[in-house]
C-alpha cells in the first residue's frame, strides 16, 4: 500500500520489476535510502541510480503488473512421481505382502524395509528345531537379497521405521524418508518381557536373529535351561530343548502348562507328554528375579522367596505389539493395529496391515495361517483388484509337541466349561458348547 | 549492554529478580519475536560473519526467553523452544546461541548444586552472564560413537582435568560452559564427572574459519591440570544426570530448525507474487513445508509438555522430530533459495545463510547420522548375547 495518492494526474502509482533480483521498485514508495522521495515516477530517476539490493541500473527494469498469486493447488493429491509401496517387516507377513501384489504386478515399485537382514525362513520351524539339530543356516530358506531380486523389489536391510506421516505419506526411518502410495505394516510382535526380568540375561526367541543366538548359546554340552512361562511358546521349546538333550526347567504361573486354553484334561496330558520327555515343571510360580550368579549361571529369584539356577534362561511370557510407530501416527491401536476385517485397511489413508501386528475386534491374531489370506486381500485392494475380502476366523492351533500334540478348534471361552466327548489311553476329545452349539472343541 | 527492553521504565533495574515475574508465555513469545524481528534481523548477517551477539542474547534473557525452560520458572520447554524458534527465524546462530545458553542453565539447576544455583544461575536464566556447552564429545562418547576427550584425576577435594577440545560454542573471557571428564581408573575410565568449566582457567584457541555461523564465539578449549573443586561440580558422576536432561537437552535444539525453516518459508512466501507463475513448478512448496513445519512443530510441543519423560519410546520420538526438524530445515532452505534465485544467492540475501545454518543444524551433535544411529541402537531388542541381537522393523 502506498503511502500517497498520486497527484500529477499520470495515473495510479506504477510499479517495476528488477530483473536481476525480483526487487520491485513501487513509485509511491520511492527508494528513500537513496535519496528517491516517495512519489518518484520512474521515468524521474536519475540515470545513475542504482538497484538497492543487487546494484543494476534502472534499464535493467521492467514495468510490473502484480499478479494473482498462484492458486493453491501445492500439494497435488497424487504426485507425478510414483513412490510404490512400501512394505515395514520382513518376515512372513512382510515377504507374503511383497509376493501377492508381484503375483498381481510385475511392475509397480515395492521397497521392503526391514531391521533384521531380511532372510526368509518359516517361524514355526523355530519350535522343533533344537530338536531336530537345525542350524540358522539350514532355517534360512533364502537370503534376503535373493528373495529380493527374485521379487524385483528394493531391500533395506537393518533399517527401522521411526516415523509415520499419514498425510504426507512419508515414512522416517534410520537410513531415509521414504514416500509412498501405499504403506502395509508387517512389523509384527515383540516379546513382552516383565520389567523386572533383565533381558540382557534371558533369551526371547520370536525371529530368527534371537533364535541363532540362543542356538549359539545353547552349543556345547548339554545343560541346565529355564524356561519362563508354559503358554505354547513355553511349552514347545520346553519340549525341543529336552529333544537337544538339554536338563529343562518350565516354570509356569498356574498349576498346569497353557490353563489359558486348554481345559485341565488336557493340560495333565499335555504336562504327562513334557515330563516323559524329562522337563521338569514348577507350576505356581512367579520369577522376580534374574541375576548374574558367581559361577556365571543365572539366578532365578522367586516370588515365594526361593530360588534356582539355570546356564541359559528362555522368557517365553508372551508378545505384545509395538505401537509407538501407529500411535504416533494417529492410527487406531487396540492391542494392536485395528484393521477393517474385510480389507485389513488401518484408520490411516492407504495404510494397511497385516500379520502378528493387527488386532481384529480389540483380538491380536498370531498365527500363519491367515497371513497368505490377509497378504491377498491387500495386494487386491491396493491394485485395484476384485477381491470378496479377507475372512477372518479362528485358525485352528496346533501345538507342535509331539509328545502329547493338541489341535483346538473354534473360539474357546476362558472359564466355560469343557465336555469330555472321548477320553481313551491315546486320545482325549473335549467340547465347548454355547446355547446347544459346539464353539469349541480339542483333540489331544 | 544497554538492552532495549532494560531501559522501560518498568524495568529500570536490570539486576532486580523482579524480571521472572513479567514472564507469562504471551510477553515472553511477544518480547523475543519484537526483538527478533527489530535488532537481530539486522544483524544476522553480521552475526553470520563474525559479531558475537552478547548484547541481543542479554536482550532476550530479559525478556526470559534464556530462562523458562528451568524448573524455577515453570518448566516451560515448549516455550523455550518456541522462542528459539522464533529467533531462528531470524538468524539461525543466534538461535544456536540461545540453545548453548538453555542447556547450560539446565545443567546448573539440574546440578542441586547450591555454589551452581543461586546467584550464578539467576544472572545466567536472565541472561546478565553467559555461558554454553562443551557436552558434544561425551555425548556421543555415551553412544558408543567416539572417545571422551577430556581426562581427570581424582586429587585432594576434586579433581584434575586435561584434555583439548576442537570447538565449544558460547564461551569467551568470563564465561563458562558445562563439560564432561572420563575419571582415569585402573589404566581405563572409572566413570564421568560433570563440571561447570570457567573459561578464564583455560585456554581458549582460535578455531579454523567456518563456512557460517562465525558469530557464535567457538572455540578450542585446552585444559591442563585444570582444578575442579567440589564448588563446580555439576554431576558425579555424570551418566545418571546426563539420563534424565537427554530428552531435553536434545528436544530444545528443535527450535533451531524449526526456526530456520519458518525463516525459510518465509523468503519463499517474499517472492511468490513476483516469481510464483515460475515456482510453481519448484518441489517443497510453501504450502508442503509450510504444513510439514506445522505438524512437526506441534509434535515438538507436546513431546515437551513431559520433557523428562524416561520411557525409551519417548526418548525415540524425541530423537525422530530432532532428526526431521533437521531434515526439514534442509529442505526447505534449498527450496527457498531455489524459490528467490539469483536474489537468494547474494552474499547479503538470507536464503544462502539459511543453507549454512540448516547444515549446522543437520551436523551440530546429535547430527542427523548420530540420531539415526542412536535410534537404531534404542530400538534393537536387548539380548544375552551382543553378537545376536535381533528387532522387529
Amino acid at each position: 500500500m502506498s503511502p500517497l495518492e498520486p497527484t500529477d494526474g499520470l495515473g495510479p502509482w506504477k510499479q517495476f520489476l528488477c530483473r536481476a533480483c525480483g526487487l520491485i521498485y513501487d513509485e509511491g514508495e520511492g527508494d528513500p535510502d537513496s535519496g528517491l522521495e516517495p512519489g518518484t515516477r520512474f521515468a524521474d530517476i536519475p540515470d545513475d541510480w542504482a538497484c538497492p539490493i543487487c546494484g543494476v541500473t534502472k534499464t535493467d527494469f521492467e514495468p510490473y503488473q502484480r499478479r494473482a498469486a498462484v492458486a493453491p493447488a501445492a500439494v497435488p493429491a497424487i504426485r507425478q512421481r510414483r513412490p510404490g509401496v512400501v512394505i515395514v517387516g520382513a518376515g512372513l507377513a512382510g515377504w507374503s505382502a511383497a509376493e501377492a501384489i508381484r503375483a498381481e504386478d510385475a511392475s509397480l515399485p515395492i521397497t521392503l524395509v526391514t531391521a533384521c537382514s531380511g532372510d526368509v525362513y518359516h517361524k514355526p520351524e523355530l519350535s522343533v528345531a533344537l530338536g531336530r539339530g537345525l542350524s540358522p543356516e539350514m532355517l534360512r530358506r533364502e537370503s534376503g537379497t535373493e528373495a529380493a531380486a527374485r521379487l524385483g523389489l528394493t531391500l533395506m536391510t537393518d533399517t527401522v521405521a521411526i516415523g509415520l506421516s499419514p498425510e504426507r505419506r512419508s515414512l522416517r526411518t534410520t537410513r531415509i524418508t521414504l514416500h509412498y502410495t501405499h504403506l502395509v505394516l508387517a512389523h509384527g510382535a515383540r516379546s513382552a518381557l516383565p520389567g523386572n526380568l533383565d533381558p540382557s540375561l534371558c533369551w526371547r526367541v520370536n525371529d530368527l536373529a534371537a533364535w541363532s543366538g540362543m542356538h549359539a548359546d545353547l552349543a556345547g554340552a548339554p545343560r541346565n535351561v529355564a524356561v519362563i512361562g508354559a503358554g505354547m511358546v513355553g511349552c514347545e521349546l520346553a519340549e525341543d530343548l529336552a529333544r537337544a538333550g538339554h536338563a529343562v526347567t518350565l516354570i509356569g504361573a498356574e498349576s498346569l502348562p497353557l490353563p489359558e486354553i486348554l481345559p485341565e484334561p488336557a493340560s495333565r496330558r499335555l504336562l504327562a507328554g513334557l515330563e516323559g520327555l524329562g522337563v521338569t515343571f514348577r507350576g505356581n510360580t512367579l520369577v522376580s528375579t534374574l541375576t548374574r550368579a558367581a559361577n556365571g549361571e543365572v539366578a532365578l529369584g522367586f516370588a515365594d522367596g526361593t530360588a534356582m539356577e539355570a546356564k541359559t534362561v528362555i522368557a517365553a511370557t508372551g508378545l505384545a505389539t509395538p505401537s509407538r510407530l501407529v500411535r504416533g501416527a494417529g492410527l487406531a491401536f487396540d492391542r494392536g493395529i485395528v484393521v477393517d476385517q474385510a480389507t485389513l485397511r488401518t484408520s490411516g489413508p492407504d495404510i494397511y496391515a497385516l500379520g502378528d501386528c493387527i488386532s481384529i475386534a480389540g483380538q491380536p491374531c498370531r498365527f500363519i495361517e491367515p497371513i497368505g489370506r490377509q497378504a491377498e486381500a491387500i495386494a487386491c485392494a491396493i491394485l485395484g483388484r476384485d477381491h470378496p475380502g479377507y475372512a477372518h476366523s479362528a485358525p485352528v492351533i496346533r501345538l507342535k509337541t509331539r509328545s502329547a500334540p493338541i489341535e483346538l478348534h473354534g473360539r474357546p471361552v476362558a472359564g466355560a466349561a469343557w465336555a469330555i466327548t472321548e477320553q481313551t489311553e491315546n486320545r482325549l476329545a473335549m467340547e465347548q458348547r454355547h446355547e446347544g452349539q459346539v464353539t469349541a472343541w480339542l483333540a489331544a | 549492554m544497554t538492552s532495549a527492553l532494560a531501559l522501560r521504565p518498568t524495568e529500570t533495574s536490570a539486576s532486580a529478580p523482579a524480571d521472572a515475574g513479567h514472564w507469562s508465555d504471551e510477553a515472553v513469545l511477544a518480547a523475543t519475536t519484537a526483538i527478533a524481528e527489530g535488532p537481530l534481523a539486522g544483524a544476522a548477517g553480521a552475526i553470520d560473519h563474525g559479531t558475537y551477539p552478547l548484547d541481543i542474547l542479554g536482550q532476550l534473557g530479559a525478556a526470559g526467553a534464556l530462562g523458562v525452560h528451568l524448573d524455577r520458572h515453570g518448566a516451560r520447554v515448549g516455550l523455550s523452544i518456541a522462542a528459539m524458534q522464533a529467533a531462528s527465524r531470524a538468524c539461525g546462530a543466534t538461535g544456536f546461541l540461545m540453545w548453548c545458553h538453555d542447556v547450560c542453565g539446565l545443567y546448573m539447576e539440574q546440578s542441586g548444586n547450591p555454589a551452581l544455583t543461586g546467584t550464578l544461575l539467576a544472572d545466567h536464566a536472565a541472561g546478565r552472564s553467559f555461558g554454553g556447552t562443551a557436552l558434544s564429545n561425551p555425548m556421543k562418547a555415551f553412544a558408543g560413537i567416539e572417545p571422551i576427550l577430556l581426562r581427570a584425576q581424582r586429587v585432594a577435594g576434586g579433581y584434575r582435568v586435561s584434555g583439548m577440545l576442537p570447538w565449544v560454542s558460547h564461551i569467551g573471557p568470563g564465561q563458562y560452559c558445562g563439560a564432561i571428564a572420563g575419571v582415569e581408573a585402573d589404566g581405563g575410565i572409572g566413570h564421568e564427572i560433570m563440571f561447570l568449566l570457567r573459561c578464564d582457567r583455560a585456554e581458549l584457541r582460535r578455531c579454523p574459519e567456518f563456512s557460517g555461523m562465525e558469530g557464535t564465539s567457538t572455540w578450542g578449549l585446552r585444559l591442563d591440570d585444570y582444578f575442579v573443586g567440589q564448588d563446580d561440580i555439576i554431576a558425579d558422576p555424570a551418566r545418571p544426570l546426563i539420563g534424565r536432561i537427554r530428552g531435553a537437552f536434545i528436544m530444545l535444539q528443535c527450535g533451531m530448525g524449526l526456526g530456520v525453516a519458518e525463516g525459510s518459508l518465509d523468503s519463499m512466501l517474499a517472492v511468490e507474487e513476483t516469481l510464483g507463475h515460475v515456482n510453481q513448478f519448484l518441489d517443497n512448496r510453501p504450502a508442503e513445508i509450510a504444513a510439514e513445519l506445522a505438524e512437526l512443530r506441534a509434535r515438538v510441543m507436546r513431546l515437551a509438555e513431559t520433557p523428562y519423560e524416561g520411557a525409551t519410546d519417548y526418548l525415540i520420538d524425541v530423537l525422530d522430530a530432532r532428526a526431521q526438524t533437521s531434515e526439514l530445515a534442509l529442505r526447505a532452505s534449498q527450496s527457498a533459495l531455489l524459490h528467490q534465485g539469483a536474489r537468494g544467492y547474494m552474499m547479503s540475501a538470507a536464503p544462502q545463510r539459511r543453507i549454512r545454518e540448516a547444515h549446522f543444524v543437520a551436523i551440530v551433535t546429535p547430527a542427523i547420522k548420530h540420531l539415526r544411529w542412536e535410534m537404531a541402537r534404542l530400538s534393537r531388542e536387548v539380548l544375552p548375547a551382543a553378537s545376536a541381537q535381533g528387532a522387529v522393523a
